[in-house]
């Protein structure tokens, strides 16, 4: 009787390793078109009606959660917020100033044809975040059947978000701009020169620009920008979109390395906006082109974001 | 177990771990505490091991990992694996030592959780996961340990009144009841 209870307890776990492992190396090695990748997606398009209605019915909960998590912080936020509020001011009249000038030279050089107005903002709810410090992905509640594509840039009130990495039916898969497989090509505010924005090493929560020429202008404060389509180097992102401020920088074989804290609060989020493009536009046939970039041996389609970010100039 | 108490322990569990993936998903990794989430999936595959033994805690470590894998369209396997092992080891513990102390809940929602967050960090490694290798990861598993541990009373409790009444009869402690009830074998009822 023992001999036969210590047989079945070993089967079983040796059945469960075995089938873990067979799982692993399958989805590990497949392309993310594949089986068990599509069973993965189906499986998201059968319970996204499900953590729809389960984000609903948990919201108050989580609202409570955050509510003592946010009275904490209101504090010192409000201060840091009415200084703000006075530094953006100042440079808002400085600003107006430049916008004219800043059109007219646009349109001069033909700069805004891939502009936020070529895009469709679908308004979207965060059902679900990864919880794990691996992944910087959120589930939405908007999918394919909403006109949301993979490599849709996502952004809220705050600024930019991430991409859209995999898509269903009725939700879609997030990955933050914090996320290890993101690039973004981006500019500090006051500079033209352009470089890849990346998740720093080390520090999940923050990012890096890299290559920026030594002689750019990199002030601590200063915000940092999607830089859109710059001459021949496209972009998936719109120009002009706010991605964090510059919090400090360092200079290294004639590149400047500047550290940005991203400005939304992607703890937090709850309403976001995904910019989807219309079939045929340009920001479409980019998208494709990203997509269609060979993947490295990461699972999500968002790889192809980061290739794009070199090879296209994303 | 009869057939009866199997099934009512299987239906419940599933209920159970259900409610507790999508609350962690969608309540609990929203809620960041000391800059970290707490992780009450990996507490329950623990808990359920230490209450069910090391076969029941092994499955259910196998389903809560291949849901939440599914889930949130992560490398699938990997969190089953890891799971597996925690419930199954959590389940010899149960099988092996029956701790009894107040303080039992704690050090289990401890070392699951650590075992956890360690052994996902080996698998992503080794699967060559491009990802940061620091004192902030570090920081992360000692501060999501502490989370974690802080919350496991509370888990213990929660996982224990789910699943009372159905949980399966310890042998060893049925032993030790019936011996000091019967009278036959206490040394203080002996002429």
């Amino acid at each position: 009787m023992y001999d036969k209870t210590v047989r079945r307890r070993r089967a079983v776990l040796a059945l469960l390793v075995v089938l873990s492992l067979l799982l692993l190396t399958a989805y590990f090695g497949e392309a993310p078109n594949g089986r068990l990748h599509s069973v993965q997606r189906d499986f998201l398009t059968v319970v996204s009606p499900i953590q729809d209605g389960a984000n609903k019915a948990l919201k108050p909960v989580r609202d409570l959660f955050g509510w003592f998590g946010n009275t904490l912080h209101a504090k010192s936020e409000l201060a840091q917020s009415l200084k703000q509020t006075e530094k953006l001011r100042r440079e808002l009249v400085a600003d107006q100033a430049e916008k004219r000038s800043y059109r007219e030279l646009i349109s001069m050089f033909h700069l805004d044809q891939l502009g936020v107005d070529d895009y469709h903002p679908v308004t979207a709810t965060v059902v679900y975040k990864d919880p794990n410090i691996w992944y910087s992905t959120v589930n939405i509640d908007k999918g394919e059947s909403d006109g949301v594509r993979v490599n849709d840039p996502v952004i809220n009130a705050e600024g930019l978000i991430g991409k859209v990495a995999a898509v269903v039916g009725d939700g879609a898969q997030v990955d933050l701009i914090t996320d290890s497989s993101m690039g973004v090509s981006a500019r500090i505010g006051t500079s033209s020169s352009t470089g890849l924005l990346q998740p720093k090493v080390g520090d999940p929560g923050d990012l890096e620009l890299q290559y920026i020429p030594s002689t750019a202008p990199a002030n601590v404060g200063e915000y940092v920008v999607t830089s859109g389509t710059v001459s021949s180097e496209e972009s998936l992102y719109p120009p002009g979109l706010l991605i964090g401020q510059i919090t400090s920088e360092s200079e290294e074989s004639g590149f400047k390395t500047v550290n940005v804290h991203p400005l939304a609060n992607l703890h937090n989020l709850d309403i976001v906006q995904v910019l989807t493009s219309g079939a045929g536009s340009r920001p479409e046939q980019l998208s494709r082109l990203a997509a269609s970039l060979p993947v490295g041996q990461s699972s999500s389609a968002g790889s192809g974001e980061q290739l794009a970010s070199t090879q296209v100039g994303g | 177990m009869t057939g009866g108490a199997s099934s009512s322990l299987a239906l419940r569990l599933g209920a159970f771990a259900l409610f507790v993936v999508f609350f962690q998903i969608g309540v609990v990794s929203e809620v960041p505490v000391f800059g970290v989430n707490a992780d009450v999936s990996s507490l329950l595959v623990a808990f359920v091991g230490l209450m069910c033994g090391s076969t029941v805690g092994a499955a259910c470590g196998f389903a809560v990992g291949l849901l939440i894998d599914l889930t949130l369209l992560q490398t699938l396997g990997l969190t089953s694996l890891v799971f597996t092992l925690i419930g199954f080891w959590c389940g010899r513990l149960r099988e092996l030592r029956d701790p009894q102390g107040a303080l039992t809940p704690l050090l289990v929602g401890a070392g699951g959780s650590a075992v956890a967050l360690v052994g996902y960090s080996l698998m992503e490694f080794m699967l060559g996961v491009d990802a940061p290798v620091s004192f902030e990861l570090l920081r992360e598993i000692v501060f999501g340990v502490i989370v974690n541990t802080i919350v496991a009373l509370p888990m213990w409790f929660v996982t224990r009144r789910a699943l009372e009444g159905a949980l399966p009869d310890d042998p060893r402690r049925r032993r030790r009841r019936r011996s000091y009830t019967t009278g036959g074998l206490s040394p203080l009822t002996k002429p």
